[in-house]
């Protein structure tokens, strides 16, 4: 399971769990002056970890520098106690990466592309490209050329290239971007099962996304990791914070400029709101259960102190 | 295989196959044996393939294999440079490339696997194009095949070429400044001045010792040779005029002297140098390098040429009309390259002093316009503009306007002068400017990118520039006053079919995706 980084609540982890990522005070600062990450620490050993924050929150920049494609300015990174700012190839053999909105070489077909990428991370066969075809379930179209598939076939064929080299951290940027319902679920699913025995990294601005498969998430914004922790860990955080109340149309929209409102439904007794408050915001409103939307949205809205702060 | 060897090989093999299979391969290759074919004319037109002191060479192996091996080398210095040199733009722009710098494979290996890439193609390609031309001694030959002989002489010529091309293209591509319009540009300048010097060391008859380690074209080389052989330097190669009363003379094809042997070898390896320049500047997709070399080269250089043409490029398009969808295309043009602005004023008081400018106004022209037709599909705008009404059905037609009123705005004063004082003069300008317009939308629609245009129309324009006004037919828009009112139809006709042809292609590209 991941763990925060320095939280002053939380035991000291037993020496035998080493963890298998750790990111020291790492910080990205491009030639424009602008940061990408910004001091950013953070410890995780296997499960799926949910990067998740609002677009330019510097999520794409970490796993790029996770991922060796880039060098952080400052700080550290480590694969199993190995410094791969130093070493990339100590990690880079046992890495899988689906960077985000990926392309394909239209005028090949689903094997020679595979095999493409079997033969740049040193896998031989022809036996573990059909094997990952038959994972990803593309199996009936590999000797088809990828120009014409899908979006969602696209992106199964990353993720295929992303595992073929059977890798221990596996990075996927914003997978689900531009699927249909139907894939994302599908596209969940086999992250969830990829989480088994090994490290997931997927980045998203979608919640839901990461809901269901995600054992911790970290929430980043303007570079900075603003929580860390399970999404229960999170959730309890907005107990008391969130709050249901039916407003008239015409007030809703006022509620609505000067608070933070995580879902709203018109309905013929007026609208339903649901409110990210740390206060009561109307006088009937009352508590609901947080989802993890709320949770993100109170974090998001109300944390802000935070480098590497650990919700625990 | 060594873990390098089998991703150099992966690297290879992925990169042939992506060229390969694209239907413009087999376009150009379908061209080019066409080229081929029209190079070796029947010697009964009175037009034969090599002219050597005004007789004709006897169609055997040697000649033809010399000669479309030198049409060869042609295509790959210009042509094939822009064939290839977008191996590494592909995987930025698919992204692949971040999976790539996620491997442990090293940046060394990617430059040579590229190079690798481009050189097998361009072989294949060459061999593919030698194969079809040994038909011509078939269908025209007054001496039997002799394969080895026809090989013999493009193993001579083409393997520099090839080389040098392939290493220069991936070399331009990793060097910022070089990557883009700009280095498409540059490398046809390159590649003219290059031909023209060693067009003039040739016509001397003896090639300087040191200028044969740079023949990559190979054409120095073949030209002493034949000065050696036939003792003249008066020769021409390709599709041209001969004394019917002189007997021909048997070509017995290029041999290699011992003093070219090194220099032949050298020109083939010497490229490969710069490949390391190509790696020291190679980003390995780092997307921090990509980014800064993006800023860097904008800001630097034409960027801040751009920020000081701002305001006049502003005031230039103050005068469209903001409605007209025609106007609003012609002025995201201008807003896209504010130099225009500047260069449109300067041509124009250049031209009202002399029309020695109106070529060079004219290549300035081309490279403004060729991105007008191309820009929505590359940005993946184009979703965008079919919705906007009649544009869908009208986007050729609204793409030639746009860039006929770029081109005029451009032209505008010359044309003026030319109204008033020589109005024949002032038809051909216009259907120059109407010709350019519409083979910059016809290839931009076609090919979806602005490369194909501005290589079409350089080398078209390097014909017309090097004909000096000797041949009225090159004359398309009148500005060495010999275009006949034939000619003047003619391109007036050429302009129209390239229309039709890029309508038709629209029409069932809109069928076939939208």
């Amino acid at each position: 399971m991941p763990h925060a980084s320095l939280p002053c609540n939380i035991p000291p982890r037993p020496a035998y769990l080493a963890f298998m990522l750790r990111i020291d005070s790492v910080s990205k600062r491009f030639k424009s002056g602008n940061f990408g990450v910004r001091d950013l620490s953070l410890n995780v050993s296997g499960g799926v970890l949910g990067l998740l924050g609002p677009n330019g929150a510097g999520k794409t920049t970490l796993m790029q520098m996770i991922a060796t494609v880039t060098k952080p300015t400052t700080g550290r990174l480590f694969f199993r106690d190995i410094d791969i700012v130093a070493n990339p190839d100590a990690l880079r053999p046992r890495l899988g990466y689906l960077p985000q909105d990926f392309g394909v070489y239209d005028n090949l077909t689903a094997v020679e592309f595979l095999t493409y990428f079997a033969s740049l991370k040193g896998v031989r066969g022809k036996s573990k490209v059909q094997e990952m075809l038959e994972t990803v379930n593309l199996h009936h179209v590999a000797n088809r050329a990828v120009g014409g598939f899908s979006g969602g076939m696209k992106q199964r064929l990353g993720i295929a290239q992303a595992l073929i080299n059977d890798p221990d951290l596996v990075i996927v940027d914003e997978p689900t971007a531009g699927l249909d319902p139907e894939e994302r679920v599908r596209f969940r699913n086999v992250l969830s099962d990829l989480g088994m025995g090994r490290l997931v990294i997927l980045s998203t601005h979608i919640v839901s996304d990461v809901e269901s498969i995600a054992t911790e998430i970290a929430i980043l914004r303007g570079g900075a990791l603003i929580a860390f922790a399970s999404p229960e860990q999170l959730m309890r955080e907005a107990e008391g914070s969130v709050w249901e109340v039916v407003l008239p149309s015409d007030k809703f929209d006022e509620v609505r400029r000067t608070m933070h409102v995580s879902g709203a439904v018109r309905k013929t007794d007026g609208v339903h709101a649901r409110i990210v408050s740390p206060t009561q915001p109307a006088s009937h409103a009352t508590h609901a259960e947080p989802s993890l939307e709320d949770a993100f949205l109170f974090v998001m809205s109300y944390q802000t102190d935070a480098t590497n702060r650990a919700v625990a | 295989m060594s873990e390098r060897l089998h991703r150099l090989a992966a690297i290879v093999r992925a990169d042939f196959f992506v060229r390969f299979r694209r239907p413009s391969t087999v376009v150009v290759f379908l061209l080019l044996s066409a080229c081929a074919y029209l190079w070796v004319p029947a010697p009964s037109t009175g037009r034969a393939l090599i002219v050597i002191a005004g007789s004709r060479a006897i169609y055997n192996s040697a000649a033809i294999g010399m000669a479309t091996a030198m049409l060869g080398t042609i295509f790959v210095g210009l042509f094939g440079f822009y064939v290839v040199s977008n191996a590494i733009r592909r995987d930025v722009q698919s992204r692949c490339g971040y999976v790539i710098a996620s491997t442990t494979m090293r940046g060394s290996e990617y430059v040579a696997g590229k190079f690798l890439g481009n050189v097998v193609f361009l072989t294949v390609f060459m061999s593919g194009f030698m194969l079809t031309s040994m038909i011509m001694v078939i269908v025209r030959g007054e001496a039997p095949l002799q394969p080895l002989v026809f090989a013999w002489q493009y193993l001579l010529l083409v393997p520099p070429s090839i080389v040098f091309v392939s290493a220069l293209a991936i070399t331009f591509e990793s060097m910022p400044l070089l990557r883009g319009k700009f280095g498409d540009v540059l490398y046809f300048f390159l590649w003219a001045v290059c031909l023209g010097l060693v067009g003039s060391l040739a016509e001397k008859g003896n090639v300087p010792p040191a200028a044969r380690w740079f023949d990559f074209s190979g054409f120095a080389f073949a030209f002493e040779t034949i000065t050696r052989i036939a003792g003249t330097t008066s020769m021409s190669i390709g599709a041209s005029g001969f004394d019917r009363g002189k007997p021909p003379i048997l070509f017995n094809g290029l041999q290699l002297a011992n003093e070219w042997i090194l220099p032949r070898i050298g020109a083939t390896l010497m490229p490969m140098l710069l490949l390391f320049v190509a790696r020291a500047f190679f980003h390995r997709f780092d997307p921090a390098r990509i980014r800064a070399v993006a800023q860097k080269s904008q800001w630097k250089f034409l960027g801040w040429l751009n920020a000081l043409a701002k305001p006049i490029a502003r005031l230039l398009t103050a005068i469209f009309p903001a409605s007209n969808a025609v106007a609003a295309d012609a002025r995201t043009a201008i807003a896209d390259l504010p130099l225009i602005a500047p260069a449109m004023i300067g041509f124009a008081i250049a031209s009202l002093a002399s029309n020695d400018v109106m070529p060079i106004a004219f290549a300035a022209v081309a490279i403004a316009i060729a991105d007008i037709a191309s820009r929505e599909k590359r940005a993946g705008t184009l979703a965008f503009v079919y919705a906007a009404p009649r544009l869908r059905e009208r986007f050729v037609l609204w793409k030639f306007l746009s860039a006929v009123l770029v081109a005029t705005i451009f032209l505008a004063l010359p044309l003026i002068r030319f109204i008033l004082t020589r109005p024949s003069m002032a038809i051909a300008i216009v259907v120059g400017i109407i010709f350019v317009c519409a083979a910059a939308t016809a290839l931009g629609v076609i090919s979806a990118n602005p490369k194909t245009f501005i290589v079409a129309f350089l080398t078209f324009w390097y014909l017309v520039v090097n004909s000096k006004g000797a041949t009225p037919a090159l004359d398309f828009a009148g500005f060495y006053g010999i275009a006949t009112p034939m000619v003047i139809a003619s391109y007036a006709a050429a302009a129209l079919a390239f229309l039709v042809l890029a309508h038709a292609y629209h029409v069932s590209e809109l069928r076939r995706r939208w």
